[in-house]
């Protein structure tokens, strides 16, 4: 009787109008913007938007697995700065860009890997311990490496393959709708991502039912560092040089991208489309406000505000729903 | 006391959520110095009883007198000022604080005015005087989270005694507690009910309604279908009240004789100081039950075959078409085709975020994984066939299986398990599940028995033993005492093998 129109078989799913919510705000944003500025509703600006929005999308797909497993990663901001300065001393150094990107994508997925070995091994108590850890040694690490100056002087070839675009969709975007495409397959179809999505539901009941919790949260806490390693390289290929502090602070927007995406901090509940639109939310409400020349100190207080109501209508219908 | 003025008077009350009446015209009377019992399945309208009573809920219709004087609840604040107070199945207790500040807690005794510097001597004696009132032994100055399960039940109950509680509702207030500990709680209850406090008892164990209620409300469907003196009420016909139909024809279906083949032996199981040397063969289509007392180890064996907790020692292994092998870890169980039920289903069992088909499916199904990757429909099949043939009551397999009723939930853990389990551990199947519900688990147990699956039941309910297994091991501290065939089992036996009482202590 239930066998009609069924989605696709996500692993957890949610109800379609709990969906809908962050669908509904991002739309609501565009069209209050569109009619407050006539340069936002244009192909390049919008562009431009994706393209900004890139870093902090991808990072917060690191940060959507790690947050499904009732986990979080504050070292991803860290881990791009160490990264992007590994990167970029490679590329100076002689090394092509390809073996370069590779190397770095490893490092990343290493890093990743340490933060989930400290939970799993070490058995620190919490994920914000261990991740603050290697916040603090992967950003001094990418210091050391420096001297606190930016690495420039990048081959020509880096930039041209990494900053151009495909049939006019700029560079960084295609490769942030690869990650999205493939991170949605890995947590809708895979038995990784299901067992992810059951650890942060119930880590005792999953273990029970034979999932082996250890190796997927390091796979998970991994898969985060690697997606800080991607965006280091979007962003070196933007800025065109290795800058130790890039990514100071990105974890919190990162966060509140997934959080705005509609996942819930308790775990179990999250989704790859979510979490796009909490990342394209809080680019276009940038855009939006740099447009209306709002100084980037209310822009601040405008995604704070966000970020909790967000989470406020979401408190709000979960009422609803166990009233129901 | 005079009979006519009762202390809890309620009448007519109607609860509607939405269109759906949760309470109907629910009248009944509560006398000082009575432990009313209040039975009835889940969804009968307990809890909303006594949402109501605790000012939790407001009615919305009905009226509620105090001593004869008609009163509202409008929170929970109110109804303790009054003198209702309500312990918690989970006493709601902050187990980092110590026992006096916990049954003081929400009006320490303080000083200097402003300052509100808690007063020490005050509420240690505060919190004395609430325990003497129980004439029980709880230390003071102990965090709550180093006291057990019995103690905590009683500083909860001490605190609402603190509050002035002269009616105090008890909310299954033995589902953790062993035999004795529950025998000690019945007699701290009977003194409180000898000093004119009021006592609400709601409990699944029909056997304890028994030992401690003088009267017993039933509902169902949120309406009162009967209430009687306990005394005048037999299991039976509390059965079919609570039910609506005759259900003890089920639990005195006698088990097929099992099959000869031994599918599960465990030799010498040993875990640190809880499990000592447990030795266990169990044949295809047998059910072999754990009792025992509460920490005698039946659960720590149980996750320990299963490989769910480290062993210090000994063996475990399971037969397959291939011979003896060796259970190591639970993936290894699982492969081998063993299953675990365990203890508390919400804590351990399911994924409440998920829905029905994704918990069953979470022990991944035989074919339902290629490459890493989950082949829905395979799972689906199977979350169906779990659903229909258990008749799992849901609005779908897409439901999310935190909105069933516990009997179902509990279908949902035991669905993981119908297909390819030679060996199925279960840890109090049937716990918190409703009197239905539980005759209809207890059915499935036996066909999947009769279709040649082992399986080993702990449970606390000697009678739940009974009516389900065809030999029954007994624990003490840790060790197998004793093992009864079905014909020498008596509730009597094994709990003169649970409490080590001497021979001479046997009847």
């Amino acid at each position: 009787m239930s066998e009609t129109a069924l989605p696709a078989p996500a692993a957890m799913r949610t109800a379609w109008w709990q969906r809908l919510a962050p669908l509904l705000g991002l739309f609501l944003l565009c069209l209050v913007l569109s009619l407050a500025s006539p340069h936002f509703l244009t192909v390049d600006n919008l562009l431009n938007v994706l393209r900004q929005s890139t870093i902090n999308a991808v990072l917060a797909l690191g940060q959507l697995i790690v947050i499904i497993t009732a986990g979080i990663d504050l070292s991803i901001g860290s881990v791009v700065g160490l990264t992007i300065v590994i990167l970029t001393l490679m590329m100076r150094a002689g090394v092509p860009a390809l073996p370069a990107c590779l190397v770095v994508l490893a490092a990343g997925t290493a890093i990743g890997l340490v933060n989930g070995l400290l939970l799993t091994r070490l058995r620190l108590p919490h994920p914000f311990i261990s991740t603050l850890g290697t916040l603090n040694v992967a950003r001094g690490a990418a210091l050391l490496l420096t001297n606190g100056v930016p690495i420039s002087g990048l081959p020509p070839g880096f930039r041209e393959a990494t900053a151009g675009s495909v049939l006019g969709v700029p560079m960084p975007v295609v490769i942030a709708a690869g990650a999205y495409v493939a991170t949605h397959v890995f947590l809708s179809r895979t038995v990784y991502g299901r067992d992810l999505y059951a650890i942060g539901g119930n880590r005792e009941a999953a273990r029970l039912c034979g999932i082996p919790v250890d190796r997927r949260l390091n796979l998970a806490y991994a898969l985060s560092g690697a997606a800080a390693a991607l965006a280091a390289i979007v962003l070196a290929a933007r800025m065109n040089s290795g800058f130790p502090l890039a990514g100071t602070g990105a974890e919190l927007d990162a966060i509140a991208a997934v959080i705005i995406g509609g996942a819930s901090f308790f775990g179990g509940v999250g989704t790859v489309s979510g979490t796009l639109i909490g990342a394209l939310i809080i680019g276009f409400l940038r855009n939006g406000l740099n447009l209306l020349d709002v100084s980037a100190f209310w822009q601040m207080i405008v995604i704070g505000v966000v970020i909790v109501v967000a989470v406020w209508i979401d408190v709000l219908r979960q009422r609803v729903g166990r009233a129901a | 006391m005079t009979p006519a003025t009762p202390l809890l008077e309620v009448r007519g009350l109607t609860k509607r959520f939405g269109a759906q009446p949760a309470l109907e015209d629910v009248s009944l009377a509560i006398a000082p110095g009575e432990v009313h019992a209040v039975a009835g399945e889940n969804g009968a309208g307990k809890s909303t009883l006594m949402a109501i009573l605790t000012g939790a809920l407001t009615a919305d219709e009905g009226a509620l007198l105090w001593e004869g004087r008609p009163v509202s609840l409008p929170d929970v604040r109110a109804a303790q000022a009054l003198g209702i107070s309500m312990v918690h199945q989970e006493p709601q207790l902050v187990p980092s604080l110590g026992v006096a500040e916990n049954i003081c807690l929400g009006r320490l005794p303080h000083r200097l005015g402003a300052a509100r510097l808690v007063d020490r001597t005050a509420l240690r004696a505060a919190a004395q005087a609430a325990l003497d009132t129980l004439r029980v032994g709880v230390p003071l100055s102990a965090a709550v989270r180093e006291i057990g399960v019995a103690q905590r039940q009683l500083v909860a109950i001490a605190r609402a005694l603190h509050f002035g509680a002269r009616l105090i509702i008890l909310d299954e207030p033995t589902s953790s507690l062993s035999l004795d500990e529950v025998e000690a709680l019945f007699a701290t209850l009977r003194r409180l009910r000898g000093s004119g406090t009021a006592l609400v008892y709601i409990s699944h164990r029909l056997e304890e309604l028994r030992a401690i209620a003088d009267r017993v409300t039933v509902l169902r469907d949120g309406r009162v279908v009967a209430t009687a003196p306990m005394t005048e009420m037999t299991q039976g016909a509390l059965i079919a009240a609570m039910s609506g139909r005759e259900l003890a024809a089920d639990l005195q279906a006698g088990p097929p004789p099992p099959g000869t083949e031994p599918v599960l032996r465990v030799g010498g199981l040993s875990q640190s100081s809880r499990v000592h040397g447990v030795s266990l063969e169990v044949r295809e289509g047998e059910v072999v039950g754990l009792a025992g007392l509460m920490g005698s180890g039946r659960s720590r064996t149980l996750r320990a075959i299963f490989g769910a907790d480290r062993r210090d020692a000994g063996t475990v292994e399971v037969r397959t078409a291939g011979g003896w092998h060796p259970v190591r870890d639970v993936a290894g169980a699982i492969a081998l085709g063993m299953g675990l039920v365990p203890e508390d289903r919400r804590a351990l069992g399911l994924v409440l975020t998920a829905s029905v088909l994704d918990n069953i499916g979470l022990r991944t199904p035989r074919g339902a994984r290629r490459w890493g990757f989950l082949r829905a429909r395979a799972i689906r099949e199977v979350a169906l066939a779990a659903m229909a043939r258990l008749r799992i009551k849901a609005r779908g397999v897409e439901a999310p299986v935190r909105t069933l009723s516990g009997g179902n939930q509990q279908k949902v853990v035991l669905g993981r398990w119908l297909d390819d389990t030679r060996v199925l551990l279960l840890d109090e199947p049937t716990r918190g599940v409703d009197v239905a519900a539980k005759a209809e688990i207890h059915r499935h147990l036996r066909t999947l028995a009769a279709a040649g699956m082992a399986l080993v039941v702990a449970s606390s309910e000697i009678p739940e033993l009974l009516a389900l297994c065809d030999r029954i091991a007994v624990m003490r501290l840790g060790r197998v005492v004793g093992e009864l065939p079905r014909e020498r089992a008596t509730p009597a036996e094994i709990l003169r093998l649970a409490t080590g009482a001497g021979e001479a202590a046997a009847s």
